[in-house]
Formats: structure tokens, sequence, C-alpha cells
């Protein structure tokens, strides 16, 4: 990277921690995915004006992290870290998600949910083209 | 520091959500196809990516960390006329090695991947087919046929690659919903092939995630 390249990257990382107050690391454990919904509580006046987005979008639905991070145009670390401080005051919450959608981490979605996933693709794109399964 | 498990709503369950990460070269046509079958504009994300790097004018040579942004795409649809009510995300991410950070991230937990492969840069497929190898983490080939591209037959690309014939190699057209459909089908019942033949399929250990 030019060394102009390197600089101005710089400087709108530290433009983007001073949001954060010098914090890097979110509170909770956040995945790309999680998704969140607006609870009871509000962003308080001292948060910044960030946090205020975060708390309108995820009043119009629910959002994941990624996509918070994608509209607010900020990395996923700092929209994270925003995203903490709103659980803190009950702005957010993370629903609680149909029983079936117990995904281990480690060993993927279930065979049930895989299942309900085809099923529910075919559903919305008839005309797919299938392929024939290779091995 | 102790990382602390989020609060929880205890009114209406969310639906689920399943994640699959679309991945290729440069150009392949990652984006195109995630725009194909989201139900929004695919959103351009970043993320800070710390990289270890060796400061070459320290008299040491010491390794210092360098923290470097990437960008991927996010897209996502509903599937409410499912068994259960699902939300599949998608994500774009691009082929090189400075991206593997981000990919076991994108990786925990997700159905699969699909490699978009360019014909005419075969050789960025290589990064993100050894890495969805070595994670265990199920993935399918989709040829994007470009105009004006030689087209290659799946068997030829299968050959290219190295891949193992239980790896499903299907052609499509990134701009259509119906190619992109059916590719994220194939990789759907792939990924209940691998999850039925081996139910303790190798999955991301933890000394990958540390890595
Ligand atoms: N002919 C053809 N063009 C495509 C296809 N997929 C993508 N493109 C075009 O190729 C270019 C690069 O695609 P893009 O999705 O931006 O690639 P990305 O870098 O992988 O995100 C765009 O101009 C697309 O319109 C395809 O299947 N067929
Ligand atoms: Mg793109």
């Amino acid at each position: 990277m030019s060394a102009h390249g390197h600089a101005a990257e710089e400087s709108t990382f530290v433009r983007t921690y001073t949001l954060t107050r010098g914090r890097t690391r979110p509170r909770y454990l956040l995945g790309l995915e999680t998704v969140l919904d607006a609870g009871q509580g509000r962003p308080g006046p001292a948060q910044p004006e960030e946090c205020e987005e975060i708390f309108a979008l995820c009043r119009e639905r629910r959002r994941s992290v990624t996509e918070l991070a994608g509209r607010l145009r900020r990395p996923v670390t700092v929209v994270k870290v925003l995203v903490s401080d709103l659980l803190d005051v009950d702005a957010l919450v993370v629903p609680l998600t149909h029983p079936y959608a117990d995904t281990d981490a480690e060993c993927g979605p279930s065979t049930q949910l895989l299942a309900a996933l085809s099923a529910g693709l075919k559903r919305k794109w008839p005309d797919a083209i299938a392929y024939p399964q290779a091995g | 520091m102790v990382l602390h498990t989020p609060p929880r709503s205890l009114v209406d369950a969310a639906p689920a959500v399943l994640k699959i990460v679309i991945a290729g070269g440069f150009g392949a046509g990652k984006t195109t196809a995630v725009r194909a079958v989201s139900e929004i504009t695919p959103l351009s994300t970043e993320e800070y990516l710390t990289e270890a790097s060796v400061d070459v004018d320290s008299l040491a040579g010491l390794e210092v960390k360098e923290t470097t942004t990437v960008a991927f795409d996010f897209g996502r649809l509903s599937l409410p006329d499912a068994p259960v009510p699902l939300e599949l995300f998608l994500f774009g991410t691009p082929g090189q090695d400075r991206f593997v950070e981000l990919w076991y991230d994108l990786s925990r937990g997700a159905v699969g991947a699909i490699v978009l492969v360019d014909t005419r840069r075969l050789e960025s497929s290589f990064t993100p087919v050894s890495f969805f190898e070595d994670l265990g983490l199920p993935f399918v080939v989709a040829i994007n046929q470009f105009d004006g591209a030689h087209r290659y037959h799946p068997e030829q690309v299968r050959t290219a690659l190295e891949l193992p014939v239980s790896v499903p190699v299907v052609t499509c057209d990134a701009r259509d919903p119906n190619h992109v459909a059916g590719a994220l089908l194939t990789l759907v019942s792939h990924a209940v092939k691998n999850a039925s033949t081996d139910p303790a399929h190798p999955a991301p250990t933890t000394s990958l995630q540390d890595a």
C-alpha cells in the first residue's frame, strides 16, 4: 500500500475508535450473524448518534450485526462495541430463536434445519435449476 | 477479558438463521450472486483484520501487528414458507489469503460454501477450495459462465482444482436467481449428505479458531 493510502487508513482507524472511546473489543459474545431486536430501553444521551441509528434500524425489524455494520458504514468490531453498550441499557435484545434453531457452532446446522432450508428454497424458487449430484 | 452472553428477549421467537458463504476471486460474480437472491441490496460491510507482519525497519525485525480493512458482502432472504420459519444470510467474500481470519468467523456454524469460479482465473479458486477442505466445511464449486469465456466442462474444472468426486461441480449464471437458488440447493443436499454419512463430521476445532 502507498504511504498515502496507509496514512488515510490509519486516520480512519483513529476516527472510528473515537466513536467507541478507544475500546476495540465488545463486551458481549456477538457473531457476524447475531440478530438484534429493539428492547424496552433507549440509547442514553451520552451515547454517540450511531447508537440512535442502530436502535432505529432494529425498531424497524430485526437486524444482524453484519447488516448494521453495512448500513452504518462502520467496521463490524466498532458496531459490536456500540451494540454491547445498547444491550447494557436494554435498548437492544437478542431475540430467542425457534427451538429447532439450535445450530451447533462446531458441527453446523442440524439435518432437520437443512431439510427445512431445502424445502423453503424450493418453495421460493420452484424453477431453480436442479443439478445432478456428484459422488 | 470475559465475554458475556447477550441477554435474550423472551417474547416471540425469531426465525432460525442459517448462513452460507459465497467465496471466489475478484470479479468471479460474488456480489452478483448475492444480489440475485437477496431481499436487500447487497451491503458492503467492513471489518478490521489484525495481521502479524514483520516491521522491516525495526532493528530486531520484531513481529508487529498491523490492522487492515477487509470488505465483504452481506445479503439476506427470508423463507417464511419453510417448515420452520427461516432466514438465510449470505456472505460474499474474496479469495485472498489475508481473508482467512474472516473465513473462520463466517464458516462457524455455516451450512457450507459456494466457491464461484471464473475459468479465466482458475488460480484464484485454489485458496478458498483448500481452506474449506481443511476446515471440513461442505462446499460446492459453481462455474460462472461468462460471455466470451471458453466453456470448460465441469469435469475439466474438477481435474484442474483437484476436487474429490464427492464435491459437486455445477455451472451457473450468477445473474439468474434460478441458477443461484439451484447452486444453493445443491449445497444444501451436499451438506445433508455430509452430515448423515459422517455424524461427527470434521468441524472447526479449537486450535483452528485460535489460529
Ligand atoms: N456474463 C456473465 N457476467 C457476470 C456473471 N456474474 C457476474 N457477471 C459480471 O461480472 C462482473 C463482476 O461481477 P461481481 O459480482 O461484481 O464480482 P465479485 O467481484 O466477485 O463480486 C459484473 O460486471 C457482473 O455483471 C455471469 O454469470 N455471467
Ligand atoms: Mg463484489
